[in-house]
C-alpha cells in the first residue's frame, strides 16, 4: 500500500487470504463419516410413541454450532480398574452393565464427546450424553459407530450413524433423516448415578480415562457442576427453542421417564425417592436406593399392586423382588431434565 | 502500510498496540476457552498433529498440545491460535489509530466520533469467539440466526477490521502526527 493505493501483488495476496477465510466458513473441511456399506445398525421392533410427525421434528432440528464430529466422540476408549480411577465419591458417572462387565463413564469427560462407541460384555454399544438436557442413553449400534452431528432438536443431541448418515433424536431414539428415517434404535439401559454408588454396587467397574486421543481441559465442565450441582444445570432457562414448554416443574428438575409405543410417561425423582413406588395410568415406578435411580414398568394401575419393604425391595403378589426386578413389563427409563422430556412427550402420564 | 508504520515507529504507539493487542489475543483464546481455569498440578501433553485441522466449530480448530498449570489450563490449536494473532494485531491497531483519532483529531480527516465508530469491528470481532459463553452467562435462548451470525462472525470481522483500517489510515495525516512528536 502506497498513500491509500494497494499494490498488485498486495491485491492478490489480500485476495488469496479473504477467499481462504471464506472458503473455511462456507465449506466444511472433511468429516469423518464412513464408507457407506451395508447397515448393521440394530432397530428396535417396538417404536416409541412420538408426539409429532417425523417431518415436524427434521424441520425444528437446528444447528448447535459445531460442524457434524466437531464434537469428537471416543471410538477407541481407554479404561482403568475402578482402583486407579481418579474420582470424588460425589461425581457423576454414567454406568452400564452387560453380561458381567461393568464400565463407568465420567460425566466430566463424555461431556465433552457425547458418544462413546464400546463393546462390553460383547455386545456393541454407543454410550450416549447429552449435558443439555442430562439425557444419558445407550444403544446397540452392530458394527457402526455414532457420532455427533452437531444439529439439535428441543436443545438435545442429535446424532448420526457412520454407515448411513442417517440422523436420530436421542431422547425419541428415532431417525429423522436418511436412509433409517423412522426407525427406532434399540435402546439399552444406563445409569445416572454418583461414583461412590456405582463402586458399591459394581466393585469390579471400569472406568473410561482421559486418554481419549483428543486434549480437553478434563476437571472442568464448560456447562456446570454436578458435585456439587450449579451452573446451567440449575438455572431455569434453556439455551435453544423448545416445541413445547411448560412450568409444571422448575427446567431441570429431574424426572424419570419411559415410553411404549403408544404413550409415555415421567416421575419426578425426587418425589419417587420420598415414596418408594408411583404408578400413572399406565406406568409404574420404583426407586432403587443404592443407585439413586428409577425403574418404569409397563403396567395397568390396578393390575399391580407393588409395595415398599424398603432398602430397595419391593412386594408383589407376597414375594419381594428388587427395585430393577420385578416380574412386570421393563422398560427403558430415561432420566433428564424435565422440560427437555416436556419438549419431547407433552402428552406424558404424570402422577 | 507507510503510514502505519509511521505511527508505529512512535514508541508509545507500540507500547499501546502491543498492549492491546496481547490483551486481545488472551482474551480471544479465553472466549474460544482454548484458555480456561481448573488444571491440576504441571503437565504437557500432545495429540496427533493431524488433528490440527479437524473443526470444533465453523472456525475452530482442534488443539494439538495441552499445557496444565495449577488453576489454569491453556490448549494449543494452532489454527485457533493463528486466528487469534490476525485478529489481535488488527484489533490493535485499529484501537490504536481509534485513540489517535480521538487524542490527535486534527491529525485525521474525520471527527471523533467517526473513530470511535471505527473501533467497532474491534468490539465485534471480540464477541466472534464466545457464542456459547454468551448464551451460558447471559442465559438467553439462541436462535437459528444467532448461531448463523455467529458462524460468519470471525471472517466477518476481519474483514471489517480491514476495511476500517485502512479508512482511517488513508484519513490520517502522519506527517502532522511527526511533527507534534
Amino acid at each position: 500500500m502506497r498513500d491509500g493505493t494497494m499494490t498488485r501483488r498486495e491485491k492478490i495476496a489480500g485476495s488469496i487470504v479473504l477467499a481462504g477465510l471464506l472458503l473455511l466458513a462456507v465449506n466444511p473441511l472433511p468429516s469423518a463419516f464412513g464408507q457407506r456399506g451395508e447397515p448393521t445398525l440394530p432397530f428396535s421392533e417396538n417404536p416409541y410413541v412420538l408426539s409429532d410427525e417425523i417431518d415436524a421434528y427434521a424441520d425444528f432440528m437446528m444447528s448447535g454450532g459445531p460442524p457434524p464430529d466437531g464434537i469428537p466422540s471416543i471410538d477407541d476408549p481407554v479404561f482403568v480398574s475402578a482402583g486407579d480411577a481418579d474420582l470424588e465419591p460425589g461425581d457423576i458417572v454414567i454406568g452400564f452393565s452387560h453380561d458381567g462387565e461393568a464400565r463407568a463413564y465420567p460425566q466430566r469427560i463424555i461431556v465433552y464427546h457425547e458418544i462413546v462407541n464400546d463393546r462390553v460384555g460383547g455386545l456393541n454399544v454407543a454410550v450416549t450424553y447429552c449435558p443439555l438436557t442430562a439425557t444419558a442413553q445407550g444403544f446397540k449400534r452392530g458394527e457402526t459407530t455414532l457420532g455427533v452431528s452437531g444439529q439439535l432438536l428441543n436443545s438435545n443431541v442429535v446424532m448420526f450413524d457412520r454407515e448411513t448418515r442417517s440422523y436420530f433424536s436421542q431422547i425419541t431414539a428415532t431417525g429423522l433423516t436418511g436412509d433409517h428415517r423412522g426407525r427406532t434404535l434399540d435402546e439399552v439401559q444406563l445409569v445416572w448415578t454418583t461414583w461412590e454408588r456405582w463402586r458399591n454396587t459394581h466393585p469390579r467397574t471400569e472406568v473410561l480415562t482421559e486418554e481419549t486421543g483428543y486434549l480437553r481441559n478434563y476437571p472442568r465442565d464448560p456447562y456446570g457442576t454436578y458435585n456439587p450441582r450449579g451452573g446451567y444445570y440449575t438455572q431455569a432457562g434453556t439455551m435453544f427453542p423448545l416445541m413445547y414448554s411448560s412450568n409444571r416443574h422448575h427446567a431441570k428438575e429431574m424426572i424419570v421417564g419411559a415410553r411404549t409405543s403408544d404413550r409415555s410417561a415421567y416421575f419426578v425423582l425426587s418425589e419417587l425417592a420420598e415414596e418408594g413406588v408411583q404408578s400413572t395410568e399406565n406406568f409404574l415406578a420404583v426407586y432403587d436406593p443404592d443407585l439413586d435411580v428409577g425403574y418404569v414398568y409397563a403396567t395397568d394401575r390396578e393390575a399391580a399392586e407393588v409395595g415398599s419393604l424398603g432398602g430397595g425391595a419391593y412386594e408383589l403378589d407376597g414375594a419381594s423382588y428388587p427395585a430393577d426386578g420385578l416380574p412386570l413389563e421393563r422398560l427403558v427409563s430415561v432420566e433428564a431434565f424435565y422440560f427437555a422430556w416436556h419438549a419431547f412427550y407433552p402428552e406424558s402420564e404424570r402422577v | 502500510m507507510r503510514k502505519l508504520v509511521e505511527i508505529m515507529r512512535v514508541p508509545s504507539h507500540r507500547r499501546l498496540a502491543l498492549g492491546i493487542a496481547g490483551t486481545y489475543f488472551v482474551l480471544f483464546l479465553w472466549g474460544l476457552q482454548d484458555i480456561s481455569r481448573g488444571g491440576r498440578g504441571f503437565a504437557f501433553l500432545t495429540a496427533n498433529w493431524s488433528r490440527a485441522l479437524d473443526r470444533t466449530g465453523s472456525l475452530t480448530f482442534e488443539p494439538v498440545a495441552q499445557l496444565t498449570l495449577p488453576g489454569l489450563t491453556v490448549l494449543l490449536s494452532p489454527i485457533n491460535m493463528l486466528m487469534g494473532v490476525v485478529l489481535s494485531v488488527l484489533a490493535g491497531l485499529n484501537l490504536l489509530v481509534t485513540y489517535i483519532a480521538l487524542t490527535r483529531p486534527w491529525a485525521c480527516g474525520f471527527n471523533r466520533s467517526t473513530g470511535v465508530l471505527a473501533s467497532l469491528p474491534a468490539l465485534l470481532a471480540g464477541s466472534a469467539c464466545c457464542a456459547p459463553a454468551v448464551l451460558l452467562i447471559l442465559g438467553i435462548q439462541a436462535s437459528s440466526l444467532f448461531i448463523g451470525v455467529f458462524q460468519v462472525l470471525i471472517p466477518a470481522s476481519l474483514i471489517l477490521l480491514l476495511i476500517t483500517l485502512k479508512f482511517i489510515l488513508d484519513r490520517t495525516n502522519t506527517d502532522l502526527l511527526r511533527e507534534e512528536g
